[in-house]
């Protein structure tokens, strides 16, 4: 599997390059055209409950989309729903990314992907509810941001600090606390930031640059009411 | 040179996201080997010289750090396998960083489950507070509701109401009903609602009551009843539904936590938003069983101290009761006619004998008036 990043900017695609019987997995909805080689089959990551769990809990798609070159080599298009930057990871079966809810876009067969129960004051304050994706295995790995993705790398018990609704990614061996973005509550909330992830390398964090939250809220101003 | 990475290492000079690398332990100490395509060289760390805690997003790796400046490296592990062998093989010298990294790990995985436990145990309790609890909260939240509240409700509901049908603006019918509300309201206490009453034409047999007072009252009702004293019963079990604000009750309880929050946090609009979104069935709400028969025992009691003579609610009952006969008592909401009109014969014996005073009007003239208002079919 072969991946090609087409338009990078904020209309990005990836065009993947499949051998035959490579298949490739990708959120459901993500493809936009492939090869007449390839089939398109639903599959349910980890077994049903796998499923179940990671569509109740993290609120992410129930099914994952499989693209397999069944029938000889070929390539896959897919495009993720939001406009936004596409990052491309490589995976060696030992690093470990955590991904918010919507930050996946596809993965090589040999990635691994389950939901992951955050800790309560994480899961209640960091924004990302209290299921997050753990992804690790090997191969390539396909995320997707609102807005520009930016790359953070953190040196050993260097510290950062992200607003946590821009969150898109970070390896495991990083840890995050959620703290007030002011030292007061009041200036917290004024300052329009409210809750703030202190990261802590080392390891690398993925942040997008635009909060879609907020752009929710920018947008339902101009959608007419119906009475 | 080919093994399958099992740690990361950092440090200067390597990937942020950490060098992929082959750890191997030995009674000396920890082998690092770099895997293909990575820029470390293979090393040996003797434990003397090491530091470990725990790491990682939920303590659970093995942090291995030495060397100092841009020599220092810091080593993930997170086999578990591996683990197990770093702390068989490493000398007691190291044994207190460990157990203190083991403590580490045990304590956050100690206040993570505390912190499940009790928020699971909060929902819980709160589950079973409202489940058990649910009519105590609805009459707490009911009871701190402000009479203009319901009022600005009930109107706006009663407006919408109105605003549809054909309202009779004055007559017979009209007067008639506002001497009965007249006669009873003047005998409330502290009575905190001004009552406002409609007669509306409808063939219905029914009147109803929002909250705040608003009470509407169908010409077909006047039209079944035989007698002033029947109609002003009925008026009198719609008016204490009032009175006991039933009405906020059942939708407080229609609404559920929502109204509950915004009565408590003082919020007006909201509540009238809530309210509006129910619209009309605020008017065909159906009252509990419970509601319905405080409703006739209180609505009997203010007959009796209006002096309007109580037999007539009385009456209106047993020929309700003639229709009842297929309705099946528990289904309904509603108690029997018959079983309503017995209950309500034993509370006026309890009451000493008085002498009522008739209505200033003639029943049959009001009902007169009704029929020639009726529009023609």
């Amino acid at each position: 599997m072969k991946c090609e990043i087409l338009y990078p900017g904020a209309f990005p695609m990836v065009r993947v390059y499949l051998n035959e019987a490579e298949t490739v997995k990708a959120e459901s909805g993500a493809m936009v055209a492939a090869s007449p080689t390839i089939d398109i089959e639903s599959k349910m990551e980890g077994g049903f409950l796998g499923a179940l769990s990671r569509k109740m809990l993290s609120g992410e798609k129930f099914f994952f989309q499989t693209l397999r070159a069944s029938r000889g080599a070929g390539e896959v298009l897919l495009a993720p729903t939001v406009p936004g930057e596409i990052v491309l990871l490589d995976l060696d079966g030992i690093n470990e990314y955590m991904v918010q809810k919507d930050g996946f876009l596809a993965g090589a067969e040999g990635v691994k992907i389950e939901s992951k129960m955050q800790s309560f004051t994480r899961g209640l304050l960091g924004g990302e509810g209290f299921f997050i994706l753990k992804i690790g295995g090997t191969g390539q790995l396909i995320l997707n941001s609102f807005g520009a993705i930016h790359k953070i790398e953190l040196k050993p018990n260097e510290e950062y600090i992200v607003d946590n609704s821009h969150l898109v990614a970070w390896t495991s061996t990083t840890t995050y606390n959620i703290e007030k973005a002011s030292s007061g509550w009041i200036a917290s909330l004024t300052s329009g930031e409210g809750l703030v992830c202190r990261f802590r390398g080392p390891g690398v964090v993925y942040i997008q640059s635009r909060n879609p939250g907020s752009f929710g809220n920018w947008i339902r101003q101009f959608i007419p009411v119906s009475e | 040179m080919n093994q399958a990475p099992n740690a990361l290492c950092f440090g200067d000079g390597l990937p942020a996201a950490g060098a992929p690398c082959h750890v191997t332990l030995s009674a000396e100490g920890l082998r690092l080997e770099p895997v293909e395509g990575s820029p470390l060289s293979e090393e040996f760390v003797a434990f003397v010289g090491m530091s470990v805690t725990a790491g990682g997003l939920d303590h659970d790796q093995l942090v291995v750090s030495w060397g100092a400046g841009t020599s220092a490296r810091t080593v993930y592990l997170k086999e578990p396998v591996l683990i197990v062998a770093f702390r068989r093989a490493a000398p007691s010298t190291l044994l207190a960083h460990l157990e203190r990294a083991a403590e580490q790990v045990r304590r956050a995985r100690h206040s993570h489950r505390a912190l499940w436990g009790s928020a699971v145990g909060v929902v819980v309790g709160l589950g079973l507070m409202v489940w058990f609890g649910s009519d105590l909260i609805v009459e707490w939240a009911v009871a701190r509701i402000p009479a203009q509240w319901e009022q600005t409700l009930g109107e706006t509901v009663y407006q919408d109401f109105l605003s549809k049908e054909t309202v009779l603006k004055e007559g017979p019918a009209v007067s008639a009903v506002q001497e009965m509300t007249q006669r009873m309201a003047a005998q409330i206490p502290n009575n905190p609602y001004t009552f406002r009453v409609s007669v509306v034409q409808s063939p219905v047999v029914n009147a109803f009551a929002l909250p705040g007072g608003y009470v509407v009252v169908f010409t077909g009702l006047m039209k079944k009843a035989e007698s002033g004293e029947e109609v002003a019963g009925v008026l009198s079990h719609e008016l204490n539904h009032v009175l006991q604000r039933h009405g906020m009750e059942r939708m407080v309880k229609m609404l559920g936590l929502a109204a509950v929050v915004s009565i408590l946090s003082g919020d007006q609009q909201g509540l009238i938003g809530l309210a509006r979104q129910l619209g009309l069935e605020l008017a065909t709400l159906k009252f509990g069983r419970e509601q319905e028969t405080e409703a006739d025992v209180t609505g009997i009691r203010l007959l009796y101290d209006a002096r309007i003579a109580p037999d007539g609610m009385i009456r209106f009952f047993e020929r309700l009761s003639e229709k009842d006969k297929e309705r099946v008592e528990l289904f309904s909401s509603h108690p029997m006619s018959a079983a309503r009109a017995k209950r309500l014969k034993e509370e006026l014996a309890a009451l000493p004998k008085q002498t009522s005073e008739p209505f200033t009007f003639e029943w049959k003239g009001v009902q007169d008036s009704l029929g020639a208002s009726e529009p023609k079919q």
